[in-house]
């Protein structure tokens, strides 16, 4: 079966976000202020494969790979429907 | 352009980097320069033309352009660009025309993903009525500078622009993987135009090209 | 508490602190008595090798004797002021961030670039040129597999064939690349030359050397950092204070394999918006004169900046630390001292001046805040929410810091023989010059790295780094302005003192070719443990003969940088002492724009090409990388080579010139080879003569009706020149009976490093 993982990855919460403080910063220019932002990217991922053995891939890939644990945290997450 | 001294504003936004080289151009060719600050409204009624220079205006962040294309001094200069006035977007500039609508499609990533700085030739492929009119000679050739060069638009829109005319300068070898080699694209009215290449770094000899100068 | 758990949790705080027992004495003696809680990091921070240059300050002030009248302001700032006349003056400074780079080369290459820059622009000066000096390890040919794949996540590989080094390092180099480039491409200096060294001994321990060349137009005023006048207030300007860096110091020692949050090191992410920002604003109300002094915030963030900016000033300072504008509402104080943020400054500003000051950093959307006032006295009170946590002269701690004299041994010359046949270059007549060669890591061309980089902003840049050295143009004078790096790994390796002459010698040299004379040096000195007596030897040898050719060649040292310790497992590089050379060009500005300045690549079919000598030494490659050399270096006769040199463009139409580096003439010839047109040589030159080096030749291409004059002035000057071929289309015939294919040379050549590491660009 076809298994479809989104992952998400932020910046740590101790490591400067530059594009959020961006983001912030220009909201509050344009007078629509928010809080806070911080800015992380959404990566899909399609893994054929009994369910358990494609989330342990998805998870294995987005540790190893498609994250960087020097300044990145990241998040698995089922998706029921891709795209 | 016609030579009567008149003012032309560069508008500046954080992150701007060009807009000290552009400005320094337009004092060259004999025309006033004046910077337009992000947050600023004017009344753009004493400007000759408008020229948004290179950079990373707020740091690129989010999409190139994306920040800036919605601050509030482009009012103005969407305003500006209805009444018929000249607008050219240069690097930065150009992707902050094309975030904010006036010129059509999208400037994204390289295709190899990385900055590029060399030196390019152009094919004039539609001459602008307002920016380089006066250019005769067969291949421009102009330094670029950027990461996110790659011209896109969807099929539907090219063939629009094709069609139209729209399409101002190509590239004669495409370094970045932009659709049908657009170094440079115009609106229709082809008051508002853009183009990846800096021709404000090739207005003297020494620079290495003098094809430039004729931009103004 | 006992005695015994006392002297346990003294030892625990002197190794957090990094602090010896003797030092730790010599702080109680200061102070009277024992150091209270928060008097432990700021001696930590300022005392350390970063700060203090304990190792290493008594043989830098050798670099003192160099300065000359041209120096402005060179006492305590961050690096003197060279006067060119016209009232336009030039700041350069380069510096390291080896080790922030090899955990996480994005990020430790940006903010290296962005503390130069600060270093520049708080004297009051516009960044105006970026140069970088790289050594990596050795590149493996295997393709690149996971590209980002951070330390200590590698698959172990164990038994498997490919090196995981070998990934890595082009992960490095690929990362370190783009975080030059995207920090300074986006804060708009151009990066105009470089240079990228490849060596085994770096293989633990890259190099990132950044410099950056600031100018201070006609009437513009050199910023200064000494705090003065009770009263005035102490303003915090830029990004907010996170933890960034303050477990800086545990990096060099924990591993990464574990994914424990705390014992990651808080990697310092650098914001090049935020800096281009801080550059225009700053630059601006040291223009209105809204500022008394500034400094950045750099190593030991403000602790180093307040203690040094009132030590100077011989006045005080008190600080409230909980006014210091913060990421993270957790940071305790001790880390407010010691954060590495990126992009801060610290202001001194007269109270009447505040209002016009706050509103001028609004209008670029930066806050300024009041976080402290000038003191009379010469002390530095640290409060935090309403309590006094120390009141401590600031003097002992910048000025008295401790200072090692390491063992050194006097220079003995290494790798020297006797006589000149014993150089046996045993590789070079065996070895059969390929097209391959122009492949090679160590030959091909850096296009991929420097074409990330852009090299024009500004509207200054004459020639950029695709040619030897970079020229740009000074905007009010319109004279040449060089600027060139130098420093050479395989002569540092075969004799540090030869090596560290060329560092000054071979891009001056470089620079005189172009017709511009070496006006000011500036050094960034990486070494390995300078508590063993081998590295400390070739350290002092490195600043005697630094100093020497300083000299010699009347271009005073402006300012430096040293990094030591750069050894992993026991394993030291190379003694690498990077130089960067900024040089004048003649009076005339016409020299520009008349476009005089010869080319790096042959220019025309016919043309007579020329070998000028002034050989002192000849050095011959005796197995892979293994460097000996006979002869002594002469640095009279090397300065007047330079002089020599500087004259010739300014009298001689010179078509193209390269000197003679690694590879001897014969790769000279081959790159000159590379642009249109081709070599071929006229007489026999054996191959031995032919590939390897000799300090120092140069290679020139004259035209019919210079050559006359070439050759008069290399007869009245006494220096030894001879024809050695023509230049012709489409060939490379050399001297050795090698000729090449030219086509497959340029593929190959231009094909550059990518032939190794995919995705550079």
């Amino acid at each position: 079966m076809k298994n479809y993982f989104g992952v998400k990855i932020m910046p740590r919460e101790v490591i400067l976000d530059t594009q959020g403080r961006a983001i912030e910063q220009t909201l509050r220019l344009n007078k629509i202020p928010v809080d806070a932002c911080r800015v992380g990217k959404f990566i899909e991922l399609e893994i054929e494969g009994s369910e358990t053995d494609a989330f342990a891939r998805a998870t294995e890939i987005a540790k190893s790979v498609l994250h960087n644990p020097l300044i990145e945290t990241f998040e698995v997450s089922k998706l029921l429907v891709s795209r | 352009m016609k030579k009567t001294a008149g003012k032309i504003g560069v508008v500046r936004f954080p992150g701007s980097n060009c807009d000290q080289d552009v400005y320094q151009f337009v004092a060259e060719k004999n025309y006033t320069p004046e910077y337009l600050w992000h947050l600023d409204h004017f009344d753009l009624k004493d400007y000759l033309a408008l020229l948004l220079p290179g950079g990373f205006s707020y740091g690129d962040y989010l999409r190139s352009g994306a920040l800036s294309a919605r601050s509030p001094v482009m009012n103005s200069v969407r305003e500006f660009a209805n009444r018929g006035g000249p607008i050219l977007g240069i690097c930065n500039g150009f992707q902050v025309l094309a975030e904010s609508g006036l010129l059509p499609g999208a400037l994204v990533k390289n295709a190899r993903l990385r900055f590029i700085d060399d030196w390019v030739n152009l094919k004039v492929e539609n001459a602008n009525p307002f920016w380089a009119k006066n250019w005769t000679g067969d291949k421009m050739y102009l330094p670029i500078a950027h990461g996110d060069g790659r011209y896109y638009a969807p099929a539907d829109d090219l063939k629009k622009i094709e069609d139209g005319d729209q399409i101002w300068l190509r590239y004669v070898e495409n370094p970045n993987g932009s659709l049908l080699n657009i170094a440079g694209v115009m609106n229709q009215k082809k008051n508002v135009a853009g183009l990846m290449p800096h021709p404000e770094r090739a207005i003297f000899d020494w620079m290495g090209s003098v094809d430039g100068w004729s931009f103004l | 508490m006992n005695q015994e758990n006392q002297k346990i949790e003294l030892q625990k705080r002197l190794k957090h602190y990094r602090i010896s027992v003797a030092e730790y004495e010599m702080i109680k003696s200061l102070l009277g008595r024992e150091p209270k809680p928060i008097e432990w990091p700021l001696f930590s921070a300022l005392w350390s090798e970063h700060c203090s240059y304990k190792s290493s300050r008594m043989h830098l002030k050798k670099f003192g004797k160099t300065l000359n009248a041209s120096v402005l302001n060179a006492a305590g700032e961050n690096a003197g002021v060279v006067d060119l006349g016209y009232d336009e003056r030039i700041v350069f400074k380069m510096e390291s961030h080896n080790h922030p780079s090899f955990i996480e080369p994005y990020q430790g290459a940006a903010t290296g670039v962005g503390g130069i820059l600060r270093d520049i622009f708080t004297m009051g000066a516009r960044p105006i040129a970026l140069a970088d000096y790289l050594c990596f390890g050795e590149i493996s040919v295997t393709p690149i597999g996971l590209q980002e794949t951070p330390i200590g996540l590698q698959k172990s590989t164990a038994g498997s064939e490919t090196s995981t080094t070998g990934n890595r390092m082009g992960f490095l180099v690929d990362g370190v690349v783009r975080g030059i480039g995207g920090y300074g491409n986006s804060v708009g200096v151009p990066t105009v030359t470089g240079q990228t060294n490849f060596d085994k001994s770096y293989d633990k321990n890259i190099l990132v050397n950044a410099m950056a060349v600031g100018l201070l137009r006609p009437g513009e005023k050199v910023a200064l950092s000494a705090a003065k006048g009770p009263g005035n207030l102490v303003v915090y300007v830029g990004a907010k204070t996170g933890k960034d860096g303050v477990h800086g110091a545990a990096m060099a020692s924990e591993s990464f394999d574990e994914n424990s949050e705390a014992k990651k090191p808080n990697v310092q992410i650098g914001d090049p918006y935020f800096e281009k920002l801080l550059i225009e604003s700053c630059l601006e109300v040291l223009k209105k004169d809204l500022v008394v002094s500034i400094q950045d915030m750099g190593a030991a963030g403000l602790t180093s900046s307040s203690f040094e900016m009132a030590s100077k000033g011989n006045v005080g300072m008190s600080l409230k630390l909980d006014q210091v504008p913060i990421r993270d509402s957790s940071i305790q104080p001790e880390e407010i001292l010691l954060s590495e943020s990126q992009e801060r400054m610290l202001l001194i500003c007269e109270p009447k001046k505040i209002q016009v000051l706050q509103s001028e950093f609004e209008k670029w959307g930066l806050d300024a805040v009041v976080v402290g006032e000038v003191l009379q006295e010469r002390k530095i009170e640290l409060w935090w929410k309403g309590e006094l946590l120390t009141s401590i002269d600031p003097y002992p701690l910048v000025e008295n810091a401790p200072m090692y004299d390491r063992t050194f041994r006097a220079w003995t010359a290494k790798n020297k023989v006797i006589d000149k046949s014993q150089l046996q270059n045993e590789d070079i007549s065996k070895k059969k010059y390929t097209e391959k060669l122009f492949g090679h890591v160590q030959f091909t061309s850096r296009k991929n790295i420097y074409r990330q980089y852009d090299q024009r902003v500004g509207l200054n840049t004459v020639r950029g780094a695709d040619h030897d050295v970079a020229i740009l143009r000074l905007p009010d004078s319109g004279r040449a302005l060089g600027v060139a790096v130098g420093c050479r790994p395989h002569l540092m390796k075969m004799d540090a003192r030869i090596g560290a002459q060329d560092a000054v010698y071979y891009p001056a040299l470089q620079l005189a070719l172009r017709g511009i004379k070496v006006v000011a040096l500036t050094d960034c000195l990486n070494f390995g443990n300078p508590e063993r007596p081998e590295i400390m030897s070739e350290f002092v040898a490195s600043v005697d003969a630094i100093t020497e050719s300083s000299l010699k060649l009347k271009a005073p040292v402006i300012s430096g940088n040293v990094s030591f310790y750069n050894e992993t497992l026991g394993e030291n590089i190379i003694s690498t002492p990077a130089m960067g050379l900024v040089g004048l060009g003649p009076e005339d500005a016409s020299f520009i724009n008349g476009g005089q300045i010869p080319q790096d690549v042959f220019q025309h079919s016919g043309n007579s090409v020329y070998l000028v000598s002034s050989a002192k030494v000849f050095i011959g490659e005796i197995s892979k990388s293994q460097f000996q050399y006979f002869g002594e270096p002469d640095l009279n006769a090397w300065t007047e080579l330079v002089d020599a040199f500087t004259a010739l463009t300014r009298k001689v139409e010179i078509s193209a010139s390269q000197m003679v580096g690694r590879g001897g003439l014969g790769w000279t010839l081959a790159q000159m080879s590379l642009g249109n047109y081709g070599y071929k040589g006229a007489f026999a030159i054996s191959s031995n003569e032919l590939w390897q080096e000799t300090l120092y030749q140069a290679v020139f291409e004259v035209n019919e009706t210079e050559s006359k004059k070439f050759e008069i002035f290399f007869q009245n000057n006494k220096i030894e020149f001879k024809k050695i071929g023509e230049v012709q289309a489409d060939i490379l015939a050399l001297n050795d009976g090698t000729s090449f294919n030219l086509k497959e040379c340029k593929k190959s050549y231009e094909l550059g490093l990518r032939g190794s590491i995919e995705n550079l660009a």
